[in-house]
């Protein structure tokens, strides 16, 4: 017996995996869903999140959500910080991926009419994931504090701020003041790291679930 | 005891249900698991490639009081930006900002949203659904057209 059974044994007496994994590891996946490249989106997305979580990790490390340091920490992570324009690259072009993959999913879902009974609630979860992305896109995008972050959100908040009846408040809640400043900076930043990031991981659980619950839409 | 020997003939008769709902397939390790990992190395690997080939910019500092231009958003909004510009007709007493606003944004989503419950036809079978195909083409093309008007007409 070695030492990977030795371990698989203690664990399994405790936490009974041979009645655990075999549901798991052994659930068919249907044939189609393996060989066509399209079925790849979901995960794709998936993966660039997982990405975004541990390059988005390192760069919380080093940045600092005020108007007075917020570039010059960026502009030391790009410089100074080993690997940290890597780590910085790869975090923009994950969240690039990730939306882009997000979107051709959500084609894919359609076209194929995977949508459709029982599934209805996962494509509202679906449409939710999309909006919950778009808005780690945008409240991302200020945080490096230089012209097109400012401007570009200057524009963004404009626009939400003239929906009709919500706007004012919407414009409120993201900006704390009536301009760009300290304020949103700080809301921006804590919308980006923390109540998006709890809402997703919620929302993709409940995503993932479903599909556990439902099976993938086999056919084409 | 007495609680485990109830609960078993409960979890053998679902289980017997399922059974011949299930597409017959692959199982999920390692097949599924494996064409995962596959394509997991393959986008990991372009995310490095392009973040060191396109290291992502920086541009000056912010600046409250120098309008730069042209100012972009980011390319997934550029067709609520194209649309707002695309649409100067008032209706009625609506102003045609509100409704450049209110189309791409809150009307967009909100139909995305109610897509299965406004779809009923049951069939996934792409030549029975004609209707939804041509919806969803001209939805495509829509937001493809306002996103290309908002660069074009800056």
């Amino acid at each position: 017996m070695d030492l990977a059974d030795k371990i698989y044994k203690w664990l399994d007496d405790r936490f009974k995996l041979r009645e655990l994994l075999p549901p798991i590891v052994k659930h068919p996946a249907p044939e189609n869903v393996i060989s066509n490249p399209l079925y790849c989106l979901g995960g794709t997305a998936f993966l660039c999140f997982l990405i975004l979580v541990v390059t988005g990790i390192f760069l919380a490390m080093y940045y600092k959500p005020t108007p007075e340091e917020a570039y010059k920490s960026v502009e030391h992570i790009m410089t100074e910080v080993p690997f940290g324009s890597l780590i910085r690259s790869m975090h923009h072009w994950a969240a690039n991926v990730m939306i882009a993959a997000v979107m051709l999913h959500m084609i894919r879902i359609y076209f194929m009419g995977a949508y459709k009974k029982p599934r209805e609630l996962n494509w509202v979860v679906g449409i939710f994931l999309l909006l919950i992305t778009t808005t780690f896109g945008f409240s991302g995008y200020l945080l490096p504090w230089d012209q097109l972050a400012f401007w570009a959100t200057k524009i963004g908040t404009g626009i939400a701020g003239s929906i009709p009846v919500m706007g004012e408040y919407i414009s409120l809640i993201l900006m704390g003041e009536s301009d760009i400043g300290a304020e949103t900076l700080t809301r921006f930043f804590a919308l980006h790291v923390l109540i998006l990031p709890a809402t997703i991981v919620a929302l993709l659980g409940l995503h993932f679930m479903m599909v556990r619950i439902q099976g993938i839409s086999g056919r084409l | 005891m007495a609680l485990i020997e109830v609960e078993r003939p409960e979890t053998e008769v679902k289980e017997e249900r399922q059974e011949p709902v299930r597409v017959r397939g692959l199982p999920f390790f390692p097949h599924f698991v494996l064409r995962e990992v596959v394509v997991m190395c393959i986008i990991a690997g372009s995310l490095v490639l392009l973040a060191s080939v396109y290291p992502a910019g920086l541009l000056e500092p912010a600046d409250p009081f120098d309008t730069p231009s042209p100012i972009f958003p980011e390319w997934y909004f550029l067709y609520v930006f194209g649309f707002l510009k695309f649409w100067t007709w008032d209706i009625g007493p609506v102003p045609a900002k509100i409704i450049g606003v209110t189309v791409p944004m809150v009307l967009w989503y909100g139909l995305l949203m109610l897509v299965p419950f406004i779809d009923r036809n049951p069939s996934t079978d792409i030549r029975k659904r004609k209707v939804a195909v041509t919806l969803g083409v001209i939805a495509l093309l829509g937001v493809l057209f306002f996103t290309y008007y908002s660069i074009v007409f800056h």
